[in-house]
């Protein structure tokens, strides 16, 4: 890549449609090499069938927890065009809440009782971390972003950054900085064996959850009257807002949304890996972000899809490139690079209006 | 109205950013009023503590990053030798004080915390980093300053070199902790196909490296040599592709959290059900046991341990509860090693130090390099506290513990006979 687009633009259109076919084969070229490190290192290895079918089911429980805080990246860039850098954050406040809930629960020995009560117990405390997250999206979008809507674009984005590590430091003074240990009830401890492949019950219930989750947000945006008022905002907001559209409760609903998709997210991730502290919802905050551009922002169904192979190649790609699995994060960012140079629009397409472009 | 709006935002955005420069270091003091120095002409390589000042001393502990609680453990630790050496009267009337900073276990804030007692005229030493990484960012930035550091728990060996004559520990360097485990795990528990893992810190790295070298040279096998990162929470993917290889124990070199993941997540890994787990003295706290939960019982965990006296760390356990409420041991190891490595900075201020005619404490800063190394030997709490020319003062050796019923029980190694 010598050439800018700036100077090729220059050029003009001859220039443009060069730089475009050189992109095209660069393109080519990278996949190829990456067939050829998988066909000449990854399967040479010999690994059973069994483990990369354990490395797919890890890659699909991580991708459905990308997927549901890609989600609220994308619905408030599909609606505001911008960039929620704090939604890692909302997703750690449901994750560290959801520890105090099951403290709470411990401590009353819910977690023992049968399992009617603990399965009771546990959507309790997915529904408080879930309640916290929303609590912290709607406190965000009212004072870290409404007043900065009419500024240029890079003022909130600059405004989320700050409120990340406002949260994160909050965090980090009320709570401490030692990382708080989510202790699993028996009844979702260990999990399914079968043949050499081990599916952890916390995964599975992740992977069902998200799955239910994103079919409930796809059926609210579909069907639903404050659905077509999500898109009519983000189609249109002045128009939308002649039409009778509260723009303002619509934007609020749709960080409430995100957030509580993102607080669940942050809960059974508590559950999964059992520890929470700070800053954990940092790295999953770029990956999901990773996740949204990967499948198009803006793109609900991109999200999803985005996130699930965003997934599936963090837990496979180390495996089958033949490298250190330490470098499944560069995979992870490299493959964010690559999207925003080959396909800046991500796999599945920008759905909405030409507008925001 | 959107004047209003704007106006707030503004404060909003200022305290959001000034939020983000003070929080990191929350347990940062500042420090207390500056000693008034006047510099004469020739107090160039000295330190000169006006008559009423204080003898400042540096500290760079962990209290953020991934061992907070063990690295607040160290800071206490020296507070209590700062407590007893001013309780004993200070040096010719001279008090003691410790300027805390916050090295988070990590080099670049430990270069950080260096820049900051380079910039101090009145440190006369430093204790600490707590971690190897954090040490490392410290050494150059002293070494070239001409303050002597002395670490209680940086255990690389590279702390220490023939390079660095500001360089001293009182902790036992992980050469001796990586041979005692890979002896241990090869000779007596007779497992002899080992993986290895460790955190890509300095730490957890070099001392995973150096495990390494020595389970080949007792004739092992090392099946996997993996990397994941601190911070990390999902290691199922890397233990997967250890687990293909089926080995009896996993090493990991690393710290508290990362360590308990490890051995909770490989216990749902196919492959890992029967393998032994082992890590080391970064996992030697309670940190861990909380993060591996039940798969803790039977990991083992070594510790670079001092020699030490029962009735001296008695009494040293018994002003740690009256003063921070909590058993030493409740927050982490190396709490010792931190008393024993301010009293030896101490020690060797006051074999220096003179008191001049207007009645100013004057410490000569090449002549504390040299008096740490050649200090007689003295009774710490962690043994017999002598430092050889390299920089090595620390006494004791590596023990090895087995998790049983939730708490740590010695199985091998130094004072078991």
């Amino acid at each position: 890549m010598t050439s800018s687009p700036a100077t090729s633009q220059a050029a003009g259109t001859d220039g443009r449609t060069v730089l475009r076919q050189l992109t095209r084969v660069l393109g080519a070229v990278i996949v190829l090499l990456v067939i050829w490190r998988v066909a000449t290192v990854g399967l040479a290895e010999g690994y059973p069938a069994s483990f990369w079918i354990s490395q797919a089911l890890n890659g699909l429980v991580l991708g459905g927890v990308y997927a549901l805080v890609a989600l609220g990246y994308t619905l408030v860039y599909g609606i505001l065009f911008m960039i929620n850098f704090a939604h890692g954050e909302v997703m750690m406040i449901g994750g560290i809440t959801g520890y105090f809930a099951l403290q709470f629960a411990l401590a009353r020995g819910w977690m023992e009782g049968p399992w009617a009560v603990v399965v009771f117990a546990l959507l309790l405390i997915m529904v408080i971390g879930m309640a916290a997250s929303v609590l912290i999206g709607v406190a965000l979008e009212r004072l870290a972003y409404r007043p900065l809507r009419q500024a240029p674009r890079l003022v909130p984005l600059i405004s989320a950054i700050g409120a990340s590590l406002f949260l994160q430091y909050s965090v980090l003074l009320i709570f401490g900085v030692s990382p708080h240990s989510y202790r699993k009830p028996a009844l979702i401890s260990g999990g399914l064996r079968l043949g050499d492949v081990f599916i952890p019950y916390t995964g599975a219930i992740i992977f069902i959850t998200s799955i239910l989750l994103m079919l409930a947000l796809y059926f609210i945006i579909q069907r639903t009257k404050l659905g077509r008022a999500m898109r009519a905002v983000a189609e249109d907001r002045a128009t939308a807002s002649l039409m009778g559209v509260d723009v303002n409760a619509v934007i609020v609903v749709t960080f409430m949304l995100g957030s509580a998709l993102a607080g669940a997210a942050g809960v059974m991730l508590g559950f999964h890996n059992t520890v929470v502290k700070f800053n954990s919802g940092f790295i999953p905050g770029l990956k999901a972000f990773t996740a949204a551009v990967l499948g198009g922002i803006g793109n609900i169904p991109g999200a999803m899809f985005g996130a699930l192979i965003l997934g599936l190649i963090e837990a496979i790609g180390p495996s089958a490139l033949g490298i250190p699995t330490e470098y499944k994060d560069v995979i992870a960012f490299s493959l964010l690079v690559l999207i925003l140079i080959f396909r800046p629009t991500g796999l599945f397409g920008e759905v909405l209006s030409e507008k925001k472009a | 109205m959107a004047k209003q709006l704007k106006f707030f935002s503004l404060v909003l955005v200022a305290a959001l950013m000034l939020a983000a420069c003070v929080a990191p270091q929350p347990a940062a003091e500042a420090p207390a009023e500056e000693a008034p120095m006047e510099e004469a002409a020739d107090m160039s390589g000295k330190v000169m503590v006006a008559s009423g000042g204080m003898i400042r001393i540096g500290g760079s502990f962990a209290l953020t990053g991934p061992i907070p609680d063990p690295g607040l453990n160290i800071r206490h630790g020296a507070e209590l030798a700062i407590d007893d050496l001013n309780a004993m009267g200070g040096l010719e009337g001279f008090m003691f004080e410790l300027v805390a900073e916050d090295g988070a276990c990590d080099g670049t804030q430990g270069t950080n915390v260096g820049n900051k007692f380079a910039a101090d005229e009145t440190i006369v030493a430093v204790t600490g980093g707590t971690c190897s990484g954090e040490t490392f960012g410290l050494m150059p930035i002293l070494q070239e300053a001409r303050i002597p550091f002395v670490s209680p728990s940086a255990t690389n060996p590279d702390v220490t070199s023939a390079d660095c004559d500001v360089c001293n520990r009182v902790a036992l360097s992980d050469a001796l902790q990586g041979a005692t485990d890979a002896n241990f795990v090869v000779n007596d528990l007779g497992l002899t196909k080992v993986a290895v893992v460790h955190d890509n810190s300095d730490y957890g790295k070099g001392l995973a490296e150096i495990f390494q070298n020595n389970v080949t040279g007792l004739g092992g096998e090392v099946s996997s040599f993996e990397g994941v990162q601190v911070g990390d929470t999902d290691f199922r993917a890397m233990l997967a592709r250890v687990g293909a290889d089926a080995p009896q124990v996993i090493f990991f070199g690393g710290y508290s959290t990362e360590a308990g993941l490890v051995a909770q997540q490989m216990t749902e890994t196919p492959g890992l059900e029967d393998t032994a787990f082992m890590s080391v003295d970064g996992a030697y706290t309670q940190q861990f046991l909380e993060a591996a939960g039940d798969a803790a019982e039977g990991a083992y965990v070594s510790f670079v341990a001092g020699a030490d006296s029962e009735d001296m760390n008695a009494e040293f356990d018994a002003k740690y509860m009256e003063k921070y409420g909590v058993s030493p041991d409740d927050l982490g190891p190396f709490h010792s090693q931190s008393y024993d490595s301010v009293k030896l900075i101490a020690a060797a201020i006051a074999a220096v130090a003179t008191v001049d005619d207007s009645g100013n404490l004057v410490i000569d800063r090449e002549e504390l390099l040299s008096a740490i190394r050649s200090l007689d030997a003295f009774e710490g709490l962690t043994g017999t506290i002598k430092c050889d020319s390299m920089g090595e003062c620390g006494a004791g050796g590596v023990q090895i513990f087995q998790v049983s019923e939730g708490d740590f029980e010695q199985v091998s190694g130094f004072g078991m006979e």
